[in-house]
């Protein structure tokens, strides 16, 4: 939690100097690029003072030659009282040009480490460096955390697109961020003196005049046996200076040269402090190293990146917040809420449980299950648990029962409270492993497990006045439950088909809405709102927001609210609707072939990912149905995508009809090109009925196994996906 | 060409040379103005040299990171042997186009004595400019005005 709230913070504070940074370091990186296109660097070996008498006699002012870490050589000279900064060839001495430093102009670079604002500034600049280098760690612990550690570290990522955007560009960028805010605060703390570049005071040297004249610069050994590409810096000495002399300085020190005798009169190597300072500027600026130039002008680019989806995340995140009023600390409360929540609507109850409680006096603390900790205080434990999928905790509580067995157990009275759906096999069966390892623990009971299906605000109600009996006390306990904003979808068309199992059914296609409607893909889900209805029903849908159109495929349920309703309206009418986005299920980007499997009304999303299939990806559906007269859902559709080539394989099986069975016969009937396939790396996506899809993943697991692979680990790579209902 | 209007920086420098004989002292005003050069800021080292060369003591120093003064190479190496050279004497970076005016109390004994006032300068991604300036601090030199090297427009100082 820590790392996360760390990460958040260091984001949205330093986030906005950060994209200032990186925009004006990504245009700093050009001047390497520049310096590597116009360098004319030595002949390897080439002695200094060889480079010193071609210079000489190209520019006869010269008074100071750099070796710049592009292997460019400039002399700065005068020509009467213009000072010069020429670019020469150290081959022959010519002059090839004026030296521009950069580029770009100055104000850039200020911008850059100091924010135009000299020492506040830079030491601003500072401390963005240092947020970044936070950021980077941060970023990394988290990352690991999401991936499930070093090993799947390379995984693919799921999850929305922000989400996907920001891991993506992070697993490659945060090395490059870390290494670049390291070596930015190694050059601030220089910069602020922290770090003594000098090893010692320089040396009190002066050439000492004599009779003789002084020497020419191809007779003083140190600039001979010095070669240029070590150099960084030559001063000469001033013609009407009789005491002045050579300074010349390399990576590895500095050395003071008499002008008349030639001897070295002082050498300083150069200081740890200084090759640290000399890499610290390699590594930030990319100066002499362009490939890493070009790698930091990515990095640099990439912070908008960063900071816009790392802002949307957080306020996605903040807007599924649960509202807490009177959230009383830990230690001090009397009543804990653990709210275990997959897609946030658990933390309603939550929310209402928590006002109600505070109303009738009580201090009540809410948290996530997974900071299961009860302290003496706490007279009064409630565990509020959805389930997700096949009994499975929801993510982020995957680690609650090892916290609630690690933790000791206190007198205090628990109550869990399930809340799943009954059409699933496993109802609220985390609630119910919650319950069985609370009892074991030897916790007291305060209320029995209760399981609630639906989000059933009768049911919540029912609950509430047992707790308050519990209690002695009264409790008013109103839940409302929170929907998000819904849009109202018109229906231009519909398709009607009998059914196969007497039951009708219907493709209902909506009008994409002016405004209101986020991005969707086919796959994602649509969450309609019957009127006066509390709780929304799921479809998923048949078309993109590409497609122009919102598509679904509906079969009428007996008694079912929605269903009828949907199926009661005409074209002209609509209904109250929302997008869940389903990143799961939805089929990332590429060329790997892909296997659909489906039946009956299942075959909705699927055919929406063959009509989005404009680029001819290799997909393969298996499809399933009673009659091909009553419940081919997008038959015709089907065919003509075929024809297309947006569909490569259409394999169809009808239960109902002689010689026909059930979808996943159709797949071990296939089985030589359904192995094929996946040993192509398919990606593999399911739609329909729990018993139908727990045939095909017999029958897959069956053909992975000589592969040497099995479903469980398609799973974990996002390669097999279920849409179940 | 002149973007940057000349701003008139004045410094009253508390800076009296430590002499045996500090019976007399006077005031001298030493205005710089540096060139439009269209760089950072500059750095610069205003000193006393002696009638051998020998350093006689820091007057200014422009720019207040240690860092870069080696670049201000004459006057580093002259006078790393005085701990109190930048006692009371440092200030910001001159930016081009700008004026440092700076006031020093002499003693007399300095004055046609054969001492020279030197300026080193130097400015980031430029050259490194030692003796910029070196003028020698006589009554007959006090009042005009002498171009240095690179950086500077114009030198001269007044006695009051």
């Amino acid at each position: 939690m820590v790392w996360r709230q760390l990460h958040r913070w260091l984001g949205l504070v330093a986030g906005t100097l950060a994209l200032v940074l990186g925009v004006t370091g990504t245009l700093l990186a050009l001047d390497p690029l520049r310096d590597a296109w116009q360098a004319a660097p030595a002949e390897p070996g080439l002695p200094v003072a060889t480079l010193v008498q071609r210079v000489q006699a190209s520019v006869p002012g010269t008074q100071e030659v750099r070796r710049l870490p592009s292997g460019g050589i400039v002399v700065y000279g005068f020509e009467g009282d213009q000072a010069l900064a020429l670019r020469v060839d150290p081959a022959d001495g010519r002059i090839l040009g004026d030296y521009q430093r950069s580029l770009l102009p100055r104000w850039v670079k200020n911008l850059h480490r100091a924010l135009l604002l000299d020492d506040a500034g830079r030491m601003a600049a500072a401390a963005v460096a240092l947020a970044m280098l936070g950021l980077s760690v941060s970023g990394l612990v988290l990352l690991l955390r999401r991936m499930g550690g070093w090993r799947q570290l390379a995984a693919p990522v799921r999850g929305t697109l922000a989400q996907r955007l920001h891991v993506l560009s992070g697993r490659l960028l945060l090395p490059v961020l870390a290494v670049s805010a390291a070596a930015a605060l190694v050059m601030s703390a220089a910069t602020f003196g922290l770090i003594q570049l000098d090893a010692a005071p320089e040396p009190d040297v002066v050439s000492v005049p004599g009779s003789e004249p002084a020497l020419p610069v191809g007779q003083l050994p140190l600039l001979q046996a010095l070669r240029v590409q070590d150099l960084r810096q030559l001063n000469l000495p001033a013609d009407d200076d009789p005491q002045d002399i050579w300074r010349v300085t390399t990576a590895r020190g500095q050395g003071w040269v008499d002008r008349y005798s030639g001897q070295t009169l002082a050498w300083q190597d150069a200081t740890v402090a200084q090759r640290v300072q000399d890499w610290a500027m390699l590594l930030h600026t990319g100066e002499g190293a362009w490939p890493w130039a070009v790698v930091l002008g990515i990095m640099g680019a990439s912070i908008p990146l960063f900071w816009g989806t790392g802002l949307l995340l957080w306020w996605q995140a903040r807007r599924s917040r649960p509202r807490l009023a009177d959230n009383s600390p830990l230690a001090q409360a009397d009543s804990l809420i653990f709210v275990a929540s997959e897609g946030g609507s658990t933390w309603g109850f939550a929310e209402a449980l928590h006002a109600a409680l505070v109303a009738a006096g009580h201090r009540v603390h809410s948290a996530a299950l997974e900071q299961w900790r009860v302290p003496p205080a706490a007279r009064h434990v409630y565990v509020l648990a959805a389930t997700y999928g096949d009994g499975q905790p929801p993510a982020h509580a995957a680690g609650a029962l090892a916290a609630i067995a690690r933790q000791p157990v206190t007198g205090a009275q628990v109550a869990v409270l399930g809340f799943g759906d009954r059409q699933f096999p496993a109802f609220c069966g985390f609630a119910d492993a919650l319950e069985a390892a609370l009892r074991a623990r030897g916790w007291a009971t305060l209320l029995p497990l209760e399981r609630i299906h639906q989000q059933s605000a009768q049911a919540f109600a029912r609950w509430s006045q047992a707790l308050a009996q519990a209690l002695g006390q009264p409790l008013s306990v109103t839940w409302r439950p929170r929907l998000p904003r819904t849009v109202a979808l018109t229906l231009v068309a519909r398709q009607d088909f009998p059914g196969g199992a007497g039951e009708p059914a219907a493709i209902l296609r909506f009008a994409l809405p002016g405004r209101g409607l986020p991005r969707f893909a086919a796959g994602d889900l649509l969450g309609i709102v019957p009127p006066g209805e509390a709780v929304s029903r799921y479809y998923s849908l048949a078309s993109g927001r590409a497609d122009g159109f919102v598509e679904i495929c509906v079969r009428r349920m007996p008694g079912g609210v929605c269903s009828n309703l949907l199926h009661a309206l005409q074209p002209g009418e609509s209904v109250q609707a929302f997008i869940r986005s389903n990143p799961g299920f939805v089929l990332p980007a590429g060329r790997t072939p892909v296997l659909l499997i489906g039946a009956g009304t299942g075959v909705a999303p699927l055919a929406g990912f063959i009509r989005g299939n404009a680029r001819h990806r290799p997909m393969h559906l298996y499809v399933g149905a009673r009659d091909p007269a009553r419940d081919f859902y997008f038959g015709a559709e089907l065919q003509a995508w075929q024809a297309e080539g947006r569909l490569a394989g259409l394999h169809t099986t009808f239960s109902r009809t002689p010689g026909g069975g059930y979808v996943q016969d159709l797949l071990q009937r296939d089985a030589a090109q359904v192995r094929d396939l996946l040993a192509q790396g398919a990606i593999v996506r399911v739609c329909g009925s729990r018993p139908m899809a727990e045939g095909v993943a017999q029958v897959l697991d069956a053909l992975l196994a000589p592969l040497g692979q099995s479903l469980a680990q398609l799973k974990a790579k996002g390669r097999y996906a279920e849409d179940l209902f | 060409m002149s973007r940057t209007q000349p701003l008139l920086t004045t410094i009253a420098a508390a800076c009296a040379l430590a002499l045996p004989a500090m019976a007399q002292a006077r005031e001298v005003t030493l205005t710089t103005q540096l060139k439009n050069y269209g760089g950072d800021g500059a750095y610069l080292a205003v000193y006393l040299t002696d009638a051998k060369g020998a350093y006689a003591g820091t007057l200014w120093v422009a720019g207040g990171k240690a860092k870069y003064y080696k670049h201000l190479a004459d006057w580093n190496r002259l006078s790393a042997g005085d701990g109190q050279r930048l006692q009371g004497v440092t200030g910001a970076s001159v930016g081009a186009g700008r004026t440092l005016t700076v006031t020093a109390d002499l003693a007399d004994a300095l004055i046609d004595a054969g001492y020279e006032i030197r300026i080193d300068a130097a400015a980031e991604d430029m050259r490194d400019s030692p003796a910029e300036i070196r003028v020698p601090l006589s009554t007959a030199q006090a009042g005009k005005a002498q171009a240095g090297k690179t950086y500077i427009q114009s030198f001269s100082y007044q006695f009051k």
